[in-house]
């Protein structure tokens, strides 16, 4: 056999299955998706009625999905900037700031990247829990009589009560990456800092900021992709969207158009949605986040 | 050091990180003891306090045998295992192929295989369902099995992609000249060579799979059927209705218990191979 030929071989042997799989169970479906969007189907009939953009049109005429849209955009911001803040905090800290037990906190803070949605998502639904949750129990301690607010089953607050949780469950693994990226800056700069008499919260603004900037940058975009594409997980195991849609993001609404209503064409409609508004919004932050990246020589 | 940070500024720092340290670890500390309490406990206790004596450690076997955690346990292993080791074998193949080969088109399908990354699983899931539907795979852990070793291979050829590249050429070429193909090149040298990135990623996926929920949930009905995490998602639900909660708390630490494992053994590991996958 030529060598050529032996090439030719290897490359195909190792890529085809592969690529078999990748395509039917990831591209394939995914295209499908697009496709059912523009049909009429219940799922179960032999049935499809094409009606072209309809589902679209009746999706921008849907309360419902502009709410879930403002929903959306309340968690990926207040996940942005909790997230940030706080894992940016924490990292200087354990970092700049020298901090005693610097290994211990950085291996207990990612401890909730690793735990099961499910599993969190029963733990959060306790600490809110009305009659025996964590949050009452200690919130009675300073009211004079017994606090039992549905934390969950009020639209006030329902939207709030998912929030933390995401916070809680995302910090983790954005602080490691800060960590690491401002461990990677080198000792001679903030030296150089200390000698002109350069305080820590200005080392942080002109040294420490500038050369992580790239890093924030990812993790922002990641914390916006995460968010609009699979908060919905957090939703469905909390509230299921509810009370009176409250708490309804697109993907709690996909999941119910689709696998409890089963409106397929409508729900594959929404996912053309999510994937849209996720594309934009990301596409828009990227620009908006562009600032020189600062690198040290 | 010239400029130590200040004193108070150190203080107020410390005192965060505990807060937060705190917050991280005390549910796993409370899911314990919370496993050792019966009802009147958490009716008229303190969330916070102490389980009573005698400790009720029969809720573990309870929820194993009563609620069939052992048979969820059992299907999260088998799936978890299979699909971690062919999304292992698929994308290391493939990432090989990319880091070493030039072909018409390889730009283009690498490109393919990291714009996928960015995809939201949930366009899929409907079609998914009907595809598996076809070929009788819903309900089954095969069918599970087959979905989350497709989702992984992205991943897998991005980080292994990667990889290979950072790995020098000069033993493949020295073999090459010996007269070694490509298949034996790959296979003795390379993959040896790999071996700390391709745990890495087995690692990662283990993970991710073991925790896996929402497919889970869409594509499996059967109670014999359920991994850990639809187990507990439908569980929870009954068993908060029927007030047993110590049970329920008990099988939330039987899910976690493999994975905080994991994490004691492989943190470095979890931890570089899961940032990896976010730096596109």
């Amino acid at each position: 056999m030529s060598r050529q030929l032996q090439r030719k071989l290897f490359i195909a042997a190792f890529l085809v299955p592969t690529f078999l799989f990748f395509s039917v169970f990831v591209l394939y479906p995914v295209a499908k998706g697009a496709h059912i969007s523009l049909f009429d189907w219940s799922g179960s009939s032999e049935h499809m009625t094409y009606v072209g953009l309809d589902n679209f049109k009746e999706i921008v005429r849907d309360p419902i999905v502009w709410k879930a849209i403002g929903n959306d955009y309340f968690l990926v911001l207040g996940k942005t900037i909790g997230i940030v803040l706080l894992a940016t905090f924490f990292a200087v800290a354990v970092t700049r700031l020298r901090i005693r037990g610097a290994s211990f906190f950085r291996i207990a803070f990612f401890i909730p990247n690793i735990i099961s949605i499910v599993v969190i998502g029963v733990l959060w639904r306790f600490v809110y829990n009305p009659s025996i949750g964590f949050l009452n129990s200690f919130l009675s301690l300073f009211a004079a009589e017994p606090v039992n607010r549905p934390w969950l089953g009020e639209e006030g607050t329902a939207l709030w009560s998912i929030l933390w949780p995401s916070i809680w469950a995302g910090i983790g693994f954005y602080f490691l990456l800060l960590v690491a990226a401002i461990m990677g800056i080198p000792a001679s700069l903030y030296e150089a800092a200390e000698i002109d008499g350069a305080k820590q919260g200005r080392q942080f603004w002109t040294i420490t900021l500038p050369l992580v900037w790239e890093q924030v940058k990812v993790s922002v975009l990641h914390i916006v992709m995460t968010t609009l594409n699979g908060s919905f997980v957090m939703v469905l195991l909390m509230t299921e969207g509810g009370p009176d849609n409250s708490t309804q993001v697109l993907g709690s609404y996909l999941y119910q158009m689709g696998f409890r209503q089963f409106h397929m064409g409508y729900a594959a409609a929404l996912g053309v949605v999510i994937l849209i508004v996720s594309l934009l919004t990301t596409l828009v932050l990227q620009r908006l986040l562009r600032r020189d990246t600062v690198e040290y020589s | 050091m010239l400029n130590q940070p200040s004193r108070a500024l150190k203080a107020v720092a410390f005192l965060i990180l505990s807060v937060w340290a705190a917050a991280v670890l005390y549910p796993l500390l409370w899911t314990f003891l919370s496993a050792l309490k019966d009802n009147p406990q958490f009716l008229t206790n303190k969330p916070w306090a102490l389980p009573e004596t005698p400790l009720l450690w029969k809720h573990f076997t309870y929820v194993w045998q009563t609620y069939n955690f052992g048979s969820y346990f059992m299907n999260s292993v088998l799936v978890t295992v299979v699909s971690s080791i062919a999304a292992i074998v698929l994308s290391a193949s493939t990432a090989y192929v990319f880091s070493r080969f030039e072909f018409r088109g390889s730009r283009l399908l690498y490109v393919a295989y990291l714009s996928a990354m960015m995809i939201p699983l949930i366009l899929g899931l409907i079609p998914l369902f009907f595809l598996l539907d076809d070929f009788g795979l819903i309900n089954k852990l095969g069918g599970l099995a087959i979905v989350y070793t497709a989702w992984a291979i992205p991943f897998g050829v991005f980080v292994l992609g990667g990889f290979f590249k950072s790995l020098p050429k000069e033993l493949e070429e020295a073999a090459y000249i010996d007269g070694a193909g490509y298949f034996r090149t790959f296979f003795q040298i390379m993959l040896p060579m790999a071996k700390s990135g391709l745990v890495t990623v087995t690692i990662v996926n283990a993970l991710n799979n073991w925790n896996e929920y929402i497919m889970g949930t869409v594509f499996i009905n059967d109670p014999t059927q359920y991994t850990l995490p639809v187990g507990i998602a439908i569980m929870q639900a009954e068993m908060q209705y029927r007030t047993e909660w110590g049970p329920l708390f008990a099988g939330l630490l039987i899910s976690m218990a493999p994975v905080l494992l994991m994490y004691m053994f492989f943190q470095r590991q979890i931890v570089s191979g899961l940032t990896a996958g976010a730096i596109k």
